[in-house]
Parts: structure tokens; C-alpha cells; sequence
């Protein structure tokens, strides 16, 4: 990437004002696409100075800051605790611990990336996005948004639900990107399926749930039938990494293990 | 434009570019142990310490440094001798182009995990590839190290 200016943001107003002077100018996240792309920015706006990297944990929820590192999140004690820990599980995935240590969370999430390990489990949970100047928008809607946004994501809020994870990355070596990843949660007889790395972004399986969440306790059988219904109603593509048909087939095998695996705990 | 950082203790000055790295920064100005391998992100011979915890250098825009401390082998050197004892004993060491980047990540490992498992070195130095060796007697060097063994 080509970049004439670099500005550190003294304030979120300064970050907008100077986003929205040039429509090359970018926000960094933890900056790892800046080698990557193959395009020019005006300026690189940096959001370092603005105590963007903090994680509060209230009563019922998780305030992850935009600017949080992924090895701080993956961490953190109450990110731990979140459905067995399977946020940590998931982000622990993600390259080496050097890699987690540039890579933020506000950085993946703000740029939906279709690989991320992160964004499908989140996909899972109460996930509110909170932006500059005065927005706020659930991470679902966010993700199934077209265009690019001149607001600035400033943090990411985890409504706090007993429940339990899983969730399984598939990839050819532990450094490659995903040939699909899934996740399943489970609270109380409701269930939660997302699949990303398909290999377009992180979806909810909702004919899947909804054929779910409707079964009187549910077992080997319906889950057998909730996976074959994200294999069959989930788009999925051909790349060099999976066909289409050995996609299908992943979604099937392990949404169906990740439900079995998550039945039997109530959180 | 200027930055200003702590390199391995000394406070440094640096006239860089917006968009240059701090690997080539480091490498410009004789700390040549940073090693420039994949240049994207991806095999770790480029870690150094960015307040004491591991990065990649070959991803981090040098004025994003402003403030902070960097360390590299040439700053710690005892320790990295002592590193280097445990390598050389499990004749772990082939070219030594990943050696640098593998060793600061041991010894950041050292100091943030309490009595690491197996699993969790074996997860902390994964993103340090090496392409001579086969990991087993990097693996072996670096538990004796982390567990301070003789």
C-alpha cells in the first residue's frame, strides 16, 4: 500500500474529522493488510493514543475496546469465561502469539473479514457494535450491511449469557486460513449455529435453529437433520483450499458434533 | 517523518517514511539480527519485543513505535546467550536464520506464562517457522530453558 500521510488521532472527533476529509484515508486496526493491498491511502489514521485497548467487564456484560489486541482478548479472564471459553479457543487459532499481538479486535470486526476465526463464534452471541459518532447496530446486521462506513467502530459489547461454546476451524496446517469454521452455542434448550470461511462470511444456520428450537428435546436424530439443513441451505463455494461438496460435507460433520458436544451442558 | 522510541534501552531518533516498517527501520540502522524472511506476517524471523511482549516487525509501521520500547537480541544479550546454551545442547540449531525471532519468543514465553505445559509452549512459538530443523530439539531447548533446567 501506498500511504503519503500518517496522523495518530488526538481524539474519536479528530479520527472522523480526518476520516472524512479524503475518501482514501483509512482507519488502522492492528494494521496487518497495510503491506497486503494493493491500493494507495491519502492517510492512515491511527487510533493508538485513544485508550481504545481496554476490556471492561460489568455485571452483564463485556466492553471489548477497538483497539484491544487479539492476545489480550484471547487472555483476559472474562473472555475465558464466556461459554466455556470458546472465544479463547477460537482467537488461540489465529497465527502466532506475535500475530494476535498487532491483530485487534476492532480491526476484524470492522473489516468483515470472510476468514475470521473470530467473527463466527461472535456471530453466536448478544453482539452489539458501537461506532463514532453516535451509532450502535447488533453484529448481525452489521455483517450483512453492503459498502463501506465513514462511522468509526470504537468497541465491541458481549452481552454476558450462561451457555456453553464450540467451535472447530478446519485448515490445511495451523497457520492456514480456514476451509470453513463453525461454531454452536447452547443455553437452555435454544441452539445457535454460525459457519464462516464457506468461503464467503460468517452466516447463522437459521433454518437449522429454527427447525431446532422448535424440537422437544432434541437428540442424535434432530441434530443429524439441523446439520444436513446448514450443509443444504448455506451457501458454499470452490477454492484452492475445499470444493463446494467437501465444504458441505465439513458443515454437515461438525455442526452435528458441535451440537452433540453442547447438548449435554446447560452452562 | 520523526519518531522517537527506546531501542534495546537507549532512546533512539529515526527519520522514517508513513509507510515503512519497523523491520526495515531496525535493519537500516545495523540490527541486522531481525531477519527479514516471509515479509508478510506469516514466519516469525522478524519478532522482536514491543514492551516486552513478542511482534512481528515485518507488520508494524515504524512511527506506530512512538513511545514504546523495542528489544531485539542485541539488547538482551546474557539472557540470549543462555538461550543459546540450551540450543546448542539439543543441537537445535541448523542455518540459524529463525534463531533470533525464535529466541525472543522464548524468552517473552519465560515471562508470561507460569509453568507452561507442553501444549501451551508448543502453542506460544508456533507462529516461528523453521525450515532446517523439524521443531523437536527447538522444542526440547526451549522447555529446558523456560524450565530452567541444567
Amino acid at each position: 500500500m501506498e500511504i503519503k500521510h500518517f496522523h495518530r488521532a488526538t481524539s474519536l472527533q479528530d479520527a472522523h474529522e480526518t476520516l472524512l476529509q479524503d475518501p482514501s484515508n483509512i482507519v488502522l486496526g492492528g494494521g496487518l493488510w497495510v503491506k497486503k493491498v494493493n491500493a494507495s491511502a491519502n492517510t492512515l489514521i491511527d487510533l493508538s493514543d485513544l485508550k481504545l485497548d481496554q476490556i471492561k467487564d460489568t455485571h452483564n456484560q463485556l466492553e471489548i475496546g477497538a483497539m484491544v489486541n487479539l492476545r489480550d482478548f484471547e487472555t483476559h479472564p472474562a473472555v475465558k469465561s464466556i461459554n466455556g471459553g470458546f472465544l479463547s479457543h477460537a482467537v488461540s487459532q489465529i497465527m502466532g502469539v506475535a500475530f494476535r499481538r498487532l491483530a485487534t479486535v476492532g480491526g476484524t470486526v470492522a473489516g468483515r473479514f470472510a476468514f475470521s476465526d473470530l467473527l463466527t463464534p461472535l456471530l453466536t452471541l448478544d453482539v452489539t457494535l458501537v461506532f463514532f459518532p453516535k451509532k450502535e447496530i447488533s453484529l448481525e446486521q452489521y455483517l450483512n450491511a453492503k459498502g463501506k462506513t465513514t462511522d468509526i467502530l470504537t468497541s465491541i459489547i458481549i452481552k454476558k449469557e450462561p451457555g456453553i461454546g464450540y467451535f472447530k476451524k478446519v485448515s490445511n496446517t495451523v497457520l492456514d486460513f480456514a476451509i470453513l469454521n463453525i461454531a454452536v452455542t447452547h443455553f437452555k434448550g435454544k441452539y445457535v449455529i454460525a459457519v464462516g470461511a464457506r468461503p464467503a462470511g460468517s452466516v447463522l444456520a437459521l433454518k437449522a435453529m429454527d427447525y431446532l428450537n422448535t424440537q422437544k428435546n432434541p437428540g442424535l436424530a434432530e441434530f443429524e437433520k439441523a446439520a444436513e439443513l446448514t450443509s443444504e441451505a448455506l451457501g458454499f463455494l470452490t477454492t484452492s483450499t475445499g470444493s463446494e461438496s467437501y465444504r458441505k460435507s465439513l458443515a454437515r460433520t461438525y455442526v452435528r458434533r458441535g451440537l452433540e458436544e453442547v447438548a449435554h451442558h446447560e452452562g | 517523518m520523526k519518531v522517537k522510541f527506546i531501542l534495546n534501552g537507549r532512546n533512539r531518533s529515526f527519520e522514517v517514511k508513513p509507510g515503512e516498517f519497523l523491520l526495515d527501520t531496525l535493519r537500516k540502522n545495523a540490527i541486522t539480527s531481525v531477519k527479514n524472511g516471509c515479509n508478510e506476517s506469516s514466519c516469525g524471523a522478524c519478532s522482536v519485543l514491543l514492551d516486552g511482549k513478542p511482534i512481528l516487525s515485518c507488520s508494524l509501521l515504524t512511527l506506530r513505535v512512538e513511545g514504546h520500547r523495542i528489544t531485539t537480541v542485541e539488547g538482551i544479550q546474557e539472557e540470549i546467550e543462555l538461550i543459546s546454551h540450551y540450543f546448542g545442547d539439543e543441537g537445535a540449531d541448523q542455518c540459524g536464520f529463525c534463531n533470533s525471532g525464535l529466541a525472543l519468543t522464548a524468552y517473552a514465553l519465560k515471562r508470561e506464562l507460569v509453568n507452561p505445559t507442553d501444549e501451551d509452549i508448543k502453542k506460544y512459538v508456533v507462529g516461528n517457522l523453521c525450515r532446517c530443523s523439524g521443531y523437536q530439539a527447538q522444542f526440547e531447548a526451549i522447555k529446558r530453558y523456560v524450565r530452567n533446567e541444567k
